[in-house]
C-alpha cells in the first residue's frame, strides 16, 4: 500500500530563511537606529498618541504561525502571549498554542504544539519603536490525533480509525523582535525567526512568527 | 528580579525534563496502516488435470452494472446462423462482469488467508446516488502467469472496421493469465459476493438479490443459492426481479464470515469474470465493413435483420455479425452495416453507405 506523496520539510525552507534575514534586519536596525535616535533623540508626543510607556514590565500576545514542531509539513496557527521584565536585559516568559493539520492518503493528522518558553531579551528603545533580540527555550507539549482517512464511511472503530499520543520535545528559538508604540502604554508587536527542535535526539530546524500587540506601563 | 531568576530556572528545568522525554508515540504520517477491511479467504478442490501453476492467487473485483445487447436475447432469425452465433458470441446475460481489480494476495490451495482492502470502492463502481449506493465484488483465484501481480481483464476482440480512422484501431492481446474459481460467477448459481452500501439499500437490477434480506450497511460478504426461476431471463423482461430462495440468503460481517472458493476447470464462462465489457447499457456500435476481407478464421458470422426498434425506416438492411475466436478469454460481436452511423444505425445522414457499392466480400444480400 502506498502512503501517498507527503511534502517534505526541504532542508532550508525559504520561510527559515527569511526569518533568519528578519533577525539580521533587526540586528543592524538596532546598531543603526539607536545612534540616529541618540543624535536626533525622541520627538515630542501629544494628546492620544502621546507614549507613555517607561516601564520594566512588558505583557505581550497574538497571533502565532510556524512550522508544526514535529509534523514535517504545513502551517501551524494559534494564538501566543508572553511577558518579560528588564530594560536592555529582560527575562520572561512565554506560552503559545498553535494546530496544524495535513493529509496524506491514509491518515489525517493533527498536531497541536503547546509551547513554553523561558526567554532572555537584548532590547533597544528607538523613538518610539523597540528593537529586540529574544532567545527562548523549553518545552514543546505535542499532541498528536490521526483520523484514519475513509475509515468512517468504512466503518472502522477505535484505534483502527483513529489514534492520539502526546509528548515533549526540547526546543529553542532565536526571534526578532520590532514593537512599536501606539498609543499610551499599547504597542503593536511583530516577532519571528528560526527554531530548533530535538525529535528523537536529532536537531529539526523550523521558524515561527507572532504578531499583536503589547501592553507597557 | 529574584522572582524573575526563580522563574527562569523552573523553566530550565522543565527543558531539561523534555529532553530526557524525547519524541515518543508521534508517528505522523508514518507507522502502519490499518486496512479498511479485511476478508478471511479459503480455495478449495483441485487444480484441473494437467494445469501448471505459477502462481496462484485471489483478487477482489468490484462488478459492473451490465446489460447485454438485444440480439443475444431476441429469439434468433430463422433460416440464418444467428443461433449459433448466440452461442458462441454472447455473454450469459446474469454473468457477474468486472469493473475494477481492487487487491490481489498470494494463495496456497486449502490454506485460509486474509484479504484487506486500504481504499474504498470509488463512486464509479457503485450503483445508487450519494444517499444510497451499492458496490459488489467477486473474489477470483487465478494463476499470475505474466507475473504482474494483478489479475489483468481482458475485452473481446472485433474484426477490424472501415473507413475514417480504421487504421488507428489496436487490438490489445489477452494477458496469459487464467481463471480457476470465482466466489461469484453467475446469479443463476450459488455465489458468495462482498458488498459495500452507503445509505439504506435501494432495491435495483444490480446483481439483484430478490427474497433475500436487504444488506446490512458498509462491508458485508452476502451469500444466496442463485435465481429459482425456471427462466429468469423472461421474468426479467418482464420488468420483475428474479427470485432467490431465502432459506439460502446470508449477510455477515467480514470479520464472521469466510469466503470459500473452489477451484474448476478454466470454462469460458469461469474465464468471463475476468472480461469488461465496453458498453455497459446494451447499446451496439455498429461498424462500416473493411474494404479488405477480415480475418474470419475461428469466428462465426450470421447475415440477419436489425432488431425493429434499431432498424427504423430501412427494414431491409442487413447486419454481418461476427463472434469472438474461439481461443480468446472474452466473448463478443463485432455489427456491420452496409449503412449507417457508429451509435445509430439508423441516423438520417450516415456516417457511411455503401449499399450500391458493397465490399466484395459482402455475402449479406437483402432478400
Amino acid at each position: 500500500m502506498s502512503e501517498g506523496a507527503v511534502r517534505t520539510r526541504p532542508a532550508l525552507p525559504i520561510t527559515f530563511v527569511a526569518l533568519v534575514a528578519f533577525v539580521a534586519f533587526a540586528l543592524v536596525a538596532l546598531g543603526a537606529l539607536t545612534g540616529a535616535a541618540r543624535a536626533e533623540g525622541q520627538a515630542p508626543e501629544a494628546g492620544i498618541w502621546r507614549v507613555s510607556s517607561r516601564g520594566r514590565l512588558t505583557i505581550d500576545g497574538g497571533l502565532v504561525l510556524g512550522q508544526p514542531a514535529a509534523l514535517g509539513t504545513g502551517l501551524s496557527t494559534g494564538v501566543g502571549a508572553g511577558a518579560s521584565y528588564g530594560r536592555s536585559l529582560a527575562l520572561g516568559v512565554r506560552a503559545a498554542w498553535s494546530t496544524a493539520t495535513e493529509s496524506s492518503l491514509a491518515w489525517q493528522v493533527t498536531q497541536a504544539d503547546f509551547k513554553l518558553r523561558a526567554t532572555g531579551t537584548v532590547q533597544r528603545a528607538v523613538g518610539r519603536g523597540r528593537f529586540a533580540l529574544r532567545l527562548g527555550a523549553g518545552p514543546t507539549i505535542v499532541h498528536e490525533t490521526r483520523l484514519r482517512n475513509q475509515g468512517m464511511r468504512a466503518g472502522l472503530t477505535g484505534a483502527d480509525l483513529e489514534t492520539s499520543a502526546t509528548t515533549t520535545l526540547a526546543a529553542g528559538e532565536l526571534e526578532g523582535v520590532v514593537a512599536i508604540h501606539i498609543a499610551g502604554p499599547w504597542l503593536l508587536t511583530v516577532s519571528g525567526g528560526p527554531t530548533l527542535t530535538i525529535i528523537d535526539g536529532a536537531a529539526h530546524a523550523g521558524w515561527t512568527a507572532l504578531i499583536g500587540t503589547g501592553w507597557q506601563p | 528580579m529574584a522572582a524573575v531568576t526563580r522563574g527562569g530556572g523552573a523553566a530550565l528545568g522543565v527543558v531539561a525534563l523534555a529532553a530526557l522525554a524525547g519524541c515518543g508515540d508521534l508517528q505522523g504520517f508514518g507507522g502502519p496502516t490499518p486496512p479498511l477491511v479485511t476478508f478471511n479467504v479459503v480455495v478449495n478442490g483441485d487444480l484441473p488435470p494437467g494445469a501448471s501453476v505459477t502462481s496462484l492467487q485471489v483478487a477482489l473485483v468490484w462488478g459492473a452494472q451490465w446489460q447485454t445487447e438485444p440480439f443475444c436475447i431476441l429469439p434468433p432469425e430463422v433460416g440464418t446462423n444467428a443461433a449459433t452465433v448466440i452461442a458462441q458470441g454472447c455473454r450469459k446475460p446474469f454473468s457477474f462482469v468486472p469493473t475494477l481489480v481492487a487487491a490481489n494476495i498470494p494463495v496456497e490451495i486449502g490454506v485460509p488467508t486474509t484479504l484487506s482492502l486500504y481504499s474504498l470502492p470509488s463512486a464509479d463502481v457503485m450503483v445508487g446516488d450519494v444517499t444510497s449506493r451499492i458496490a459488489y465484488g467477486s473474489l477470483v483465484v487465478y494463476d499470475d502467469r505474466d507475473g504482474t501481480g494483478t489479475l489483468d481483464l481482458a475485452s473481446p476482440h472485433r474484426t477490424p472496421r472501415g473507413g475514417r480512422g480504421a487504421d488507428e484501431e489496436t487490438d490489445t492481446q489477452d494477458s496469459p493469465d487464467v481463471v480457476y474459481g470465482a466466489s461469484f460467477v453467475t446469479m443463476i448459481a450459488p455465489d458468495q459476493r462482498v458488498s459495500f452500501l452507503e445509505g439504506p439499500y435501494t432495491p435495483s437490477a444490480f446483481y439483484p438479490r430478490a427474497g433475500c434480506d436487504a444488506p446490512m450497511a458498509k462491508f458485508r460478504v452476502l451469500s444466496a443459492g442463485g435465481f429459482i426461476d425456471d427462466d429468469p431471463l423472461m421474468v426479467a423482461m418482464q420488468g420483475q426481479l428474479p427470485m432467490e430462495d431465502p432459506a439460502l440468503c446470508d449477510d455477515q460481517p467480514p470479520d464472521a464470515a469466510t469466503i470459500s472458493i473452489t477451484l474448476e476447470a478454466p470454462a469460458q464462462e469461469l474465464q468471463e469474470v475476468s472480461c469488461v465489457e465496453p458498453r455497459n447499457d446494451s447499446s451496439v456500435r455498429y461498424r462500416e465493413p473493411p474494404t479488405s476481407t477480415p480475418d474470419f478464421t475461428g469466428r462465426q458470422t450470421a447475415c440477419t435483420h436489425l432488431p425493429t426498434f434499431e432498424a427504423g425506416d430501412q427494414p431491409n438492411l442487413i447486419q454481418l455479425v461476427v463472434t469472438g475466436r474461439t481461443q480468446d478469454r472474452c466473448v463478443g460481436l463485432t455489427h456491420y452495416t452496409l449503412r449507417g452511423c457508429r451509435e445509430n444505425v439508423a441516423c438520417p445522414v450516415p456516417d457511411w453507405d455503401l449499399t450500391n457499392d458493397p465490399p466484395a466480400w459482402w455475402t449479406c444480400l437483402p432478400n
